[in-house]
């Protein structure tokens, strides 16, 4: 028996099971277009090209339009993922001719696959319509741009999630534990950045930065060609090279967490 | 077809199963006993891959079951709570699970049909009862057409005409295609009625195994029947009698539980005791002890009242 067909099955059952009427999809959709309309690139600060293009893209992944993307794939990875364990569907699903490894990967193609593609179909079609000139002047600062902000804090809550949610095989609770570190994630953020201040020293934003790509280019970006601004006499201007190395950092931060879900998923997990 | 040897299993300090050893035979329908927390679903998730042993050996189908996708063609599974993705409706759901097995979607009419569950056709799975439920695992169970099917507490959502179906259907199964069966049921009278063998589950080991009659044999456990036309009164006072492990009143008569040898000592009692219970003694005859003595004895072995166990072979 071929395994092609027992995973198309078991990846077009987790659709059914995961996505009904777009309607979380649609109002970013909405809101996209909204930021689009309202909102002020050039945030008063001196723009190049790349600098705007950027800025755009941060704007179109700001916090509320974020927090849906992540709250959707949490509830798909988390409750989805978590409900097969809590509710014991993983038990019908491991009676299939599956490698678990595969089960795992049909379940989160639909829960996390389908998410980033629809977020990332929505902004860019959102994009391709409003500022075209933009996506296509700038494409590779767009794409670096959708890259850092889909690793952190999407990808990184979602690898996060599934070890969370494996471990406690309670889909509710790790979605809860998902919300939170969200919200902590953008604590952190601050409270770096106020390190960064008062001690006069960027290690607290090269570390954050690891975790979080994005605040590296953010710090490129923002003070390209401009003096930025300081904080105890010196400004953290990452060269472009770094701020590659910060995005490496931060997927290879995402692969550990998504290879040890599957290895544990693989060979630990008892249901 | 399945063989499983000194398996052990914990959950924390809690031991599961401790040294469990079992075979079940190609074509053999196998009854799994045991009271709560005795290892039966720890075995039996241990033999279908779901859990992980600390020890022991365990093989079905001569190949290891964890994570082991060529043998889930050959099992059947039917689980006391079915679970399934909710969402689906009933016909569409068993056409997928047809594609998944390779099995033509006819299939999915003919398990059915077979389940009675014609009627669930169009609804979805949440919308269907805990009965409904419980058959649509079983017609799950059946898509693949196993030729083992392992159930724990299959019976224990339907009612009494669902589940006499069932263990027709169970029979039907294992006469016209040489299904084996490993069930797990607290439902004693309807594993003797479909169950060759048995194996008895404690503090998670087999204390005994095989057909009622080798573990009559084997415990020395016999019971001996009784028919009068006053039980109530003669079942009173056969309770006081110290030898006798269990005695059941009816309408008709009474049965008692006794070691062997100790219904030659019945045999003798009864006529005194019928004479003070002004009973008629209509007959009475001595055979293998059924299922319900069985396991309650090994219970009480268990709770270290009974050490007649200790003498059984395990295997």
């Amino acid at each position: 028996m071929g395994k092609g067909r027992p995973f198309l099955e078991i990846f077009t059952y987790a659709l059914d099971e995961d996505y009904r009427f777009p309607i979380l999809e649609i109002f970013a959709f909405l809101f996209a277009l909204g930021t689009f309309v309202f909102a002020d690139f050039a945030g008063g600060y001196d723009r190049t090209g790349e600098t705007m293009a950027y800025s755009l893209v941060s704007t179109l992944c700001g916090f509320p339009l974020m927090f849906i993307f992540v709250v959707l794939i949490l509830k798909n990875v988390a409750y989805g993922l978590g409900s097969d364990l809590d509710r014991g569907v993983m038990q019908t699903l491991f009676s299939y001719p599956l490698k678990r490894r595969h089960i795992l990967t049909a379940r989160l193609l639909s829960s996390l696959g389908i998410a980033v593609l629809l977020f990332l179909g929505i902004q860019i079609f959102g994009l391709f319509l409003l500022a075209p000139d933009i996506l296509a002047t700038y494409s590779s600062t767009v794409f670096l741009t959708y890259a850092a902000h889909v690793c952190s804090p999407a990808l990184l809550l979602a690898g996060l999630l599934l070890l969370l949610t494996l471990r406690l095989k309670r889909g509710g609770l790790a979605l809860i534990i998902g919300v939170v570190l969200f919200f902590a994630g953008l604590i952190v953020s601050g409270l770096m950045t106020s390190i960064a201040y008062g001690t006069g020293s960027d290690l607290s934003l090269k570390i954050w930065a690891v975790i979080n790509p994005n605040s590296a280019l953010q710090a490129y970006y923002y003070h390209m060609g401009t003096s930025g601004f300081l904080f105890g006499g010196e400004t953290w201007v990452p060269s472009f090279s770094e701020v590659l190395l910060y995005l490496g950092a931060g997927y290879l931060i995402v692969a550990v967490l998504f290879i040890v879900g599957y290895i544990y998923f693989d060979r630990r997990l008892e249901i | 077809m399945i063989q499983v040897d000194d398996l052990a299993k914990s959950y924390g300090r809690v031991v599961a199963v401790d040294g469990l050893s079992l075979r079940v035979e190609e074509g053999s329908i196998m009854g799994l006993i045991g009271p709560n927390g005795a290892g039966k679903t720890t075995t039996i998730k241990i033999i279908l891959g779901l859990l992980k042993p600390e020890r022991g050996f365990v093989r079905v189908f001569d190949e290891e079951p964890w994570d082991n996708p060529d043998i889930k063609p050959k099992i059947g599974v039917i689980y006391e709570r079915a679970y399934f993705p909710s969402r689906h409706k009933v016909f569409d759901y068993l056409k997928r699970v047809c594609r998944i097995f390779g099995k033509p979607e006819s299939r999915a009419r003919e398990v059915l049909a077979l389940t009675r569950l014609e009627d669930a056709h169009d609804r979805t799975v949440k919308a269907l009862s805990a009965g409904m439920l419980q058959k649509f695992a079983v017609a799950h169970a059946l898509i693949k057409e196993p030729r083992l099917i392992i159930a724990d507490e299959p019976t224990s959502n339907l009612d009494p005409e669902a589940r006499r179906e069932l263990l027709d259907l169970i029979l039907q199964l294992h006469r016209d295609e040489n299904v084996t069966f490993l069930i797990s049921s607290h439902v004693l009278p309807e594993l003797s009625r479909i169950c060759e063998s048995v194996a008895i589950i404690n503090k998670g080991k087999v204390w005994a195994a095989g057909s009622l009659t080798e573990l009559s044999e084997k415990l020395e456990a016999r019971t001996t029947r009784i028919s009068t036309d006053n039980p109530e009164a003669l079942g009173e006072l056969i309770r006081k009698l110290e030898y006798v492990s269990r005695v059941e009143v009816d309408s008709r008569g009474v049965s008692v539980g006794v070691l062997a040898g100790e219904d030659e000592r019945l045999y003798e009692d009864v006529p005194r005791l019928a004479k003070k219970a002004e009973a008629k003694i209509v007959g009475i005859e001595t055979g293998t002890a059924s299922l319900e003595e069985l396991f309650r004895l090994a219970v009480k072995s268990g709770q270290g009242e009974d050490r007649r166990w200790e003498k059984a072979d395990h295997s």
